[in-house]
């Protein structure tokens, strides 16, 4: 079977002003399977963001090409949904039309099997007494769901998420994680999530790609092989210690190296 | 505090400040035509027909509102053009700083000439001089939409007009709001000038002819309804929000 | 088809009924104030309350206005046909833009700028005012004739202490003695008089025209176009403006009533003290010699004179004739 997503010898630029150029990524290379669940780590500023927006089609890169479903990405398509690091919802609607906004912003109008259908992502998420609820009436944790379910709702075959909580607090950020997992196995997708807490990688993902500092390109994709479904009990399991400390070790020891 | 207390203690204030006017002009002896004392502004007030006042107010309060709408009508429009295009942005910003700047004293008789004697000239200057925080705050408040939502539209395909009319435009709407609240004071100002120009009505027309033949105290009887009608269209403009745009407020002007 | 032959027959009934009003109505004027109506206007009121141009076939509009240049701006782009404006502001806009406007009529023979002064202060003349303070406003047409005032009577500028201030200060400045001296047109006199009176004092005017200043003010303006193209109706505006002037001297009480009638900000006693205090700056030895309305070439030419001593033009470089067409008006 062909992988979902390939990442081929891919290298970003940004062209900051006139003169001046950023490379951002450079000789990227990685695939993803279906119905695989990715994390990338890395450290501020080594082209994370960057990386999903070319998975998006938001844009194209300087060198290399991105496949989705064997495909070249040349503009955006549905079959990928996005999830922001802030939920980034609009105030003005509620909870339900948040949900639906995608459906209304591309056709004009929202079908009321669609509706049905959001409510059905917003029992999935948690939040279906909230449907008529105002966004700002709601805590951060739930908005984010509200992000996730919007993500769902043109039914993509691969998720991407960019630090979707990294604004929570601890506690929220663990209960999110589960809730995450706990969506993907209900409904199964390709996930690509990317965050800063190697232990939240390791929580979640089949595998993980470590990033290198800018020009940021992949330095080790580690597998994890811890048993699903993942719990709490995951995280006294004895290996999770050692992948996060393999993980500890790739992202630091660039560091070090960077620092002598 | 007592919360209807709460709520009509600008009005008070206001009425508390009659009294203290009243006793300083008469202890300090101040002349009519200087500083007239409220009794004698009443005095002047009753003095003109109910329905002279009428067709005064009447006329100021047309120009305004319609001068005022006239300015969304342009300015809106003029926003979107600029946030969408950055070389419109740049070419029509100086533009507008500069229409802005212009005295617009100065080219009301300009405007006269070519707009006839009419009311174009009048609702032209009223526009002129409204017009401008209203393309500000909105293009200020288009753009700072969230990158995110324009990535979100971007990756929908979404068309540039369901971008500008379901995203960037209601989340300008606070902006917006602001913008309309020192439009509306400004048409007022703007109504007000442009009687002074050229009019045959209006409290601005009032207070010049009555200042003109120096009669100061019903000068400044027109100058306070200038004032209540001031505040009665910026409320109106803040219950517009506050019905239609709740979710705009900040938290705590939302009940 | 239906369609097709509406528009034009509509267009054909439209022009139609265009044309019969024109045949039927009186002859439309449009006829333009130099400032805000008041006594000093009543003549085009009273004309039109009582019938005067009515009686010659004439419906006169009248737009108020904001000073002797807007007037003539709008006389000349043709928002109004005829009005009032000071003749020596059509001299300086004629020399400067050669406007389409003509002189037809005098109605002020004299300039109504004076000298307004405490009676105690004993200032009889304008050669008393040496060493004084005087106090004007800003904005006052005044002002550029004031240097060759005291050139006239043998002062120079720096024998005065000049205060440009308020319109609205002047006359609490001279009861308080902050000037000796403020510059007024005779019309408004009258203000100052009831402020003094207020205070307990009494005060003395100086007109210009008594002390060597000798030229036309506000006359009757017309746009050459209405001239060219309605010859007929300017003739005839003329003659009635001339009865609505007599008739408005003679009977300042009416003149008054008919202006506070369309325009009830104007109130009558005001108006009444307006139209009287202007009556010397009509009935005078000018007008007594050439009749009201005349134009002579020679106080023309010595209006002309001052106003570009005033203004520092060149007196030959325009003739003053230029302003004035005299074949609309003849005294009857
Ligand atoms: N539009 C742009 N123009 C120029 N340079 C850019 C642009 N966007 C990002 N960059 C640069 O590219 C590099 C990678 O940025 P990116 O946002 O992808 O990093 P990131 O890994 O997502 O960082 P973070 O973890 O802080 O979110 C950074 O050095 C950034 O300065
Ligand atoms: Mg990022």
């Amino acid at each position: 079977m062909k992988p979902f997503v390939c990442f081929n010898k891919v290298s970003h630029q940004y062209q900051s002003n006139t003169t001046h150029k950023v490379q951002a990524l450079t000789d990227i290379n990685f695939h993803i399977n279906k119905h695989e669940f990715v994390a990338v780590v890395g450290p501020s500023g080594c082209g994370k963001s960057t990386l999903l927006k070319l998975i998006t089609g938001l844009m194209s890169p300087s060198e290399g090409s991105v496949e989705i479903f064997g495909k070249t990405m040349h503009e955006p398509r549905n079959e990928v949904g996005i999830v922001f690091q802030k939920p980034t919802l609009l105030p003005w609607l509620s909870v339900l039309d948040n949900v639906t906004f995608p459906l209304k912003h591309q056709h004009g109008k929202v079908a009321s099997e669609a509706k049905q259908y959001a409510m059905t992502l917003l029992k999935l998420v948690g939040l279906e007494q909230f449907a008529h609820q105002r966004p700002a009436q709601l805590s951060g944790g739930m908005q984010q769901r509200v992000g996730i379910a919007r993500a769902l709702i043109l039914k993509p075959e691969i998720l991407i998420m960019d630090e979707p909580f990294s604004a929570l607090d601890a506690l929220s950020r663990e209960i999110m994680g589960f809730e995450l997992l706990r969506i993907w196995e209900e409904e199964p997708k390709t996930v690509l999530f990317i965050t800063h807490s190697i232990n939240e990688a390791v929580l979640l993902a089949d595998k993980v790609l470590v990033m290198s500092p800018r020009p940021g390109t992949v330095v080790e994709e580690l597998p994890i092989d811890l048993p699903r479904p993942r719990n709490n009990t995951t995280l006294k399991h004895e290996k999770f210690a050692y992948y996060a400390d393999i993980l500890r070790d790739h992202i630091f020891q660039k560091h070090a190296a960077l620092n002598e | 505090m007592n919360k209807a207390l709460h709520r009509y203690l600008p009005i008070l204030a206001l009425l508390a400040l009659i009294p203290l006017w009243e006793l300083i002009c008469y202890l300090a002896n101040v002349p009519n035509y200087i500083l007239p004392r409220p009794s004698v502004i009443y005095d002047a007030f009753i003095n003109v027909d109910k329905m002279r006042w009428l067709e005064h107010l009447w006329a100021t309060v047309r120009v305004a509102v319609l001068g005022f709408l006239l300015s969304i009508f342009i300015s809106l429009p003029l926003a979107v053009l600029m946030v969408q295009s950055s070389f419109l942005n740049r070419t029509l910003f100086p533009l507008l700083v500069i229409i802005q700047s212009t005295p617009v004293v100065a080219i009301a008789p300009l405007l006269i000439v070519i707009l006839g004697a009419g009311e174009a000239p009048r609702l032209a200057i009223t526009c002129l001089i409204t017009f401008f925080p209203i393309v500000v705050s909105t293009t200020t408040g288009m753009l700072s939409t969230p990158s995110e939502l324009i990535d979100l539209s971007r990756s929908l395909k979404g068309s540039v007009f369901r971008q500008i009319w379901q995203i960037r435009f209601p989340f300008a709407i606070p902006h917006i709001f602001s913008g309309l609240k020192v439009g509306i004071t400004l048409a007022i100002i703007g109504a007000v000038i442009s009687e002074f120009v050229a009019a045959e009505k209006g409290l601005g027309y009032f207070v010049q002819f009555s200042t003109s033949y120096f009669k100061i105290p019903q000068a400044f009887a027109a100058l306070l309804f200038l004032s209540i009608i001031s505040l009665l269209l910026f409320q109106t403009i803040r219950w517009i929000q506050a019905i239609f745009f709740a979710w705009s407020l900040p938290a705590e002007e939302q009940k | 088809m239906p369609k097709r032959s509406s528009l034009p027959s509509l267009l054909f009934s439209m022009a139609a009924l265009f044309t019969a009003s024109l045949s039927l109505a009186a002859d439309k004027v449009n006829f333009q104030l130099d400032w805000l109506p008041g006594g000093d206007k009543s003549p085009i009121y009273v004309g039109i309350d009582q019938g005067f141009f009515a009686e010659v076939d004439i419906e006169v509009r009248i737009n108020q206005g904001r000073g002797s240049t807007e007037a003539i701006t709008r006389i000349a782009t043709g928002t109004s046909d005829i009005g009032i404006a000071d003749i020596v502001a059509l001299l300086q806009a004629r020399a400067a833009d050669n406007v389409p406007v003509k002189a037809v009529y005098s109605l002020l023979s004299q300039a109504p700028h004076a000298f307004v002064v405490k009676k105690e202060a004993g200032i009889q003349s304008v050669a008393d005012v040496k060493g004084k303070k005087v106090a004007t406003s800003p904005f006052t047409s005044s002002n550029i004739f004031l240097p060759l005032l005291l050139e006239k009577n043998g002062l120079k500028e720096s024998d005065i202490t000049l205060v440009k201030t308020d319109p609205g200060a002047l006359g609490p400045m001279l009861i308080t003695d902050a000037t000796d001296v403020v510059i007024s047109w005779l019309t408004s006199v009258d203000r100052y008089r009831s402020q003094a009176k207020q205070a307990g004092t009494e005060l003395d005017v100086i007109p210009w025209y008594d002390a060597g200043l000798e030229f036309y003010a506000t006359s009757v303006i017309a746009s050459e176009r209405f001239l060219k193209e309605r010859p007929d109706v300017a003739k005839r505006f003329l003659s009635a403006f001339h009865k609505s002037v007599e008739f408005a001297f003679a009977n300042p009480d009416m003149a008054a009533k008919a202006v506070n009638k369309k325009v009830p900000e104007a109130d009558i006693p005001t108006a009444i003290t307006t139209i009287n205090s202007m009556r010397t700056l009509v009935y005078n030895s000018v007008s007594e010699k050439d009749g009201i309305g005349t134009i002579t070439p020679e106080r023309l030419q010595l209006t002309w004179q001052a106003t570009a001593k005033a203004q520092n033009l060149n007196v030959t470089d325009f003739d003053p004739e230029s302003v004035v067409d005299r074949r609309f008006y003849m005294e009857q």
